[in-house]
């Protein structure tokens, strides 16, 4: 939590460092970085009732679709809301159907989610369709640093929601729920109300992530904003990182990010490679992450 | 009324190869026990293979079946062999997560090598036409179907009818029994899972010629197969080919009787999902 601080802390004066003409690209890598460990954030979450969600991807497109489309009549922070909102009822609906059953059930349902909401973005009028939409800049494009900032804030709020989780009794609910949903039923915990809170919660966040990405890249297309590659990071980032903490994903998005816009620039196309083999060897080889290796190096105390 | 009677058909039609590349997925999922969303990039390599072995050898598909189905058994088996035989043990979470990055490095693996252009393998026959009954359809579509329906009646002569077929059975319906009445477990995991894989391949082969060779032609198989297998009940295989059926048929009206109905295809396998889903948690609620 120290080191969740100090890198809040750093995010904010990034903007005053005298970086020259690094600057913009710092400010841009940094943005996405910080939405993207946000996303992880939100995916850890859901993670931790054991619930494997490859439907982050919609919900951060939902998320930048309806603030992309609410912005203009409302302003930029009650669309940003509204884009939570709506990735959170999809999130609801999904739930409602899927969560009562068998953990393969959900992750298939969610997957199949995520390829129709792309179809139907492709397919509706007001969403431009394949060509994509143009987004307008946060706050009217007044304040140039304002996306930087609103995706720091987004980013705290992640950062918050998952270490408060972590303190509540919520957190032993869930811990139950993934290691034994019969057992944590008979113990008298709610699974299908936990799991649900859960879901609403990590989607709602993974929406507002969306919002503000579209207000930085200031272009939506179904191929990018649903892309499979958002489901993707969001998900290796916290198992490369260490699942179920609230370093973990935060570290982890960082250090991902940061290859992953090198990748990015020398590879183009396919940089997701990286993310399948980095997916595999850290199931095989690191069940509990970058901080479970570092907190087993330096004797054992939990991170 | 012929519309009708056609779309019936190409809904028939297109069946065949659903219910190939879904048996292949019901027999990771029923066997071996490992939702394996990894499962279309062995049908990608199958279209591959396919697709390279017809421009630089000018080998019939016909013939590169028998390569593509070896390829990925070939794939598959080192895959179980390195990646899923360590986490058989694992909870459910890694397992899926673990074919999951399979999926996506296989995937971009092949953007990275052959790029993401679609490839058709266009033998001379590819346009020819089979007239039946006064209706006309694809040569390369019938044939497929045909031996769609033998490969499938093969599997299931093999599962009905041989040792080996009843140890895959058995191993099946409990995991440590067989093992004490001297059946290897090991092995039998390890050739469902490769004839899982060399399912899809072959199925590959027939969608290089029907469609195309792409890096991402698995992705879209993968879901048809999961829509298919949760209708049909995971790890069912005798429930798979009506529900093959139900699906291309669902397809094949939309496509046909919905306005703009192309793109709106692609929506239909997850309905299926969603219904039956919806359905299953009502009824064992």
């Amino acid at each position: 939590m120290i080191l969740a601080g100090v890198l809040l802390l750093f995010a904010l004066i990034l903007p005053a460092l005298p970086l020259g003409s690094w600057q913009p690209f710092a400010l841009d890598t940094a943005q996405f970085a910080f939405l993207l460990s946000g996303l992880a954030l939100s995916w850890d979450l859901l993670a931790r009732t054991g619930q494997l969600s490859l439907a982050h991807g919609a919900f951060f497109g939902l998320g930048a679709y309806t603030a992309a489309l609410a912005a203009p009549a409302l302003g930029t922070l009650p669309a940003l809301l509204a884009g939570g909102v709506v990735a959170a009822a999809g999130s609801f609906l999904l739930g409602l159907a899927t969560l009562r059953l068998h953990g393969m059930y959900f992750a298939i349902a969610t997957l199949a989610f995520s390829e129709v909401m792309r179809t139907f973005v492709l397919k509706a009028g007001f969403t431009g369709g394949s060509i994509g939409m143009i987004v307008a800049p946060p706050f009217d494009g007044r304040f140039p640093l304002g996306g930087y900032y609103l995706a720091v804030t987004v980013l705290g709020l992640c950062v918050l929601t998952s270490y408060l989780v972590s303190r509540s009794r919520l957190s032993y609910a869930m811990a139950a729920i993934r290691q034994g949903e019969a057992v944590a039923r008979v113990l008298g915990v709610p699974v299908v109300r936990v799991k649900l809170v859960a879901f609403l919660l990590s989607s709602a966040l993974a929406g507002l992530a969306g919002g503000v990405y579209g207000m930085k890249t200031l272009f939506l297309s179904p191929y990018d904003a649903f892309s499979l590659g958002r489901a993707v990071e969001a998900l290796v980032i916290p198992i490369f990182g260490g699942l179920y903490t609230t370093t973990g994903p935060l570290v982890g998005g960082l250090l991902l990010v940061g290859l992953e816009t090198w990748l990015r620039l020398r590879i183009g196309e396919g940089y997701l490679v990286v993310y399948g083999v980095l997916l595999i060897l850290a199931i095989l080889f690191l069940p509990r992450g970058l901080v479970g290796w570092f907190s087993r190096r330096r004797g054992g105390r939990h991170a | 009324m012929e519309i009708l009677l056609q779309t019936l058909i190409n809904g028939l039609l297109a069946a065949g190869v659903y219910a190939l590349v879904a048996s292949g997925l019901a027999l990771a999922v029923g066997v071996v026990g490992i939702v394996n969303f990894a499962h279309g990039e062995f049908l990608m390599i199958g279209a591959f293979v396919s697709y390279f072995l017809f421009t630089a050898q000018g080998l019939d598909p016909l013939i590169s079946l028998g390569a593509a189905a070896l390829a990925a058994f070939a794939v598959g088996a080192i895959s179980y062999y390195g990646l899923i035989r360590p986490v058989l043990a694992a909870p459910e979470l890694n397992q899926m997560l673990l074919t999951f990055g399979l999926s996506i490095a296989l995937q971009n693996l092949a953007l990275l090598l052959f790029g993401a252009d679609t490839r058709v393998v266009s033998p001379p026959y590819q346009g020819s036409t089979v007239s039946l009954l006064g209706l006309s359809f694809g040569l390369v579509p019938f044939a497929s179907f045909v031996l769609s329906v033998a490969l499938l009646s093969g599997l299931y002569w093999f599962l009905g009818r041989t040792r080996l077929g009843f140890a895959v059975r058995a191993v099946a319906q409990n995991r440590l029994a067989p093992g004490l009445l001297g059946i290897e477990t090991q092995r039998v995991y390890l050739l469902a899972f490769g004839l899982s894989a060399a399912l899809a391949g072959v199925a590959g082969v027939m969608l290089s010629v029907m469609l195309y060779a792409s890096p991402t032609i698995g992705f879209a198989y993968t879901l048809k197969a999961f829509a298919i297998i949760v209708m049909a009940g995971l790890g069912n295989l005798r429930g798979v080919i009506p529900a093959a059926v139900v699906l291309a048929m669902a397809e094949a009206f939309v496509s046909t009787y919905v306005p703009g109905g192309g793109g709106w295809v692609e929506a239909v396998f997850f309905l299926v999902i969603f219904v039956s889903l919806t359905y299953r948690s009502w009824r064992f609620r």
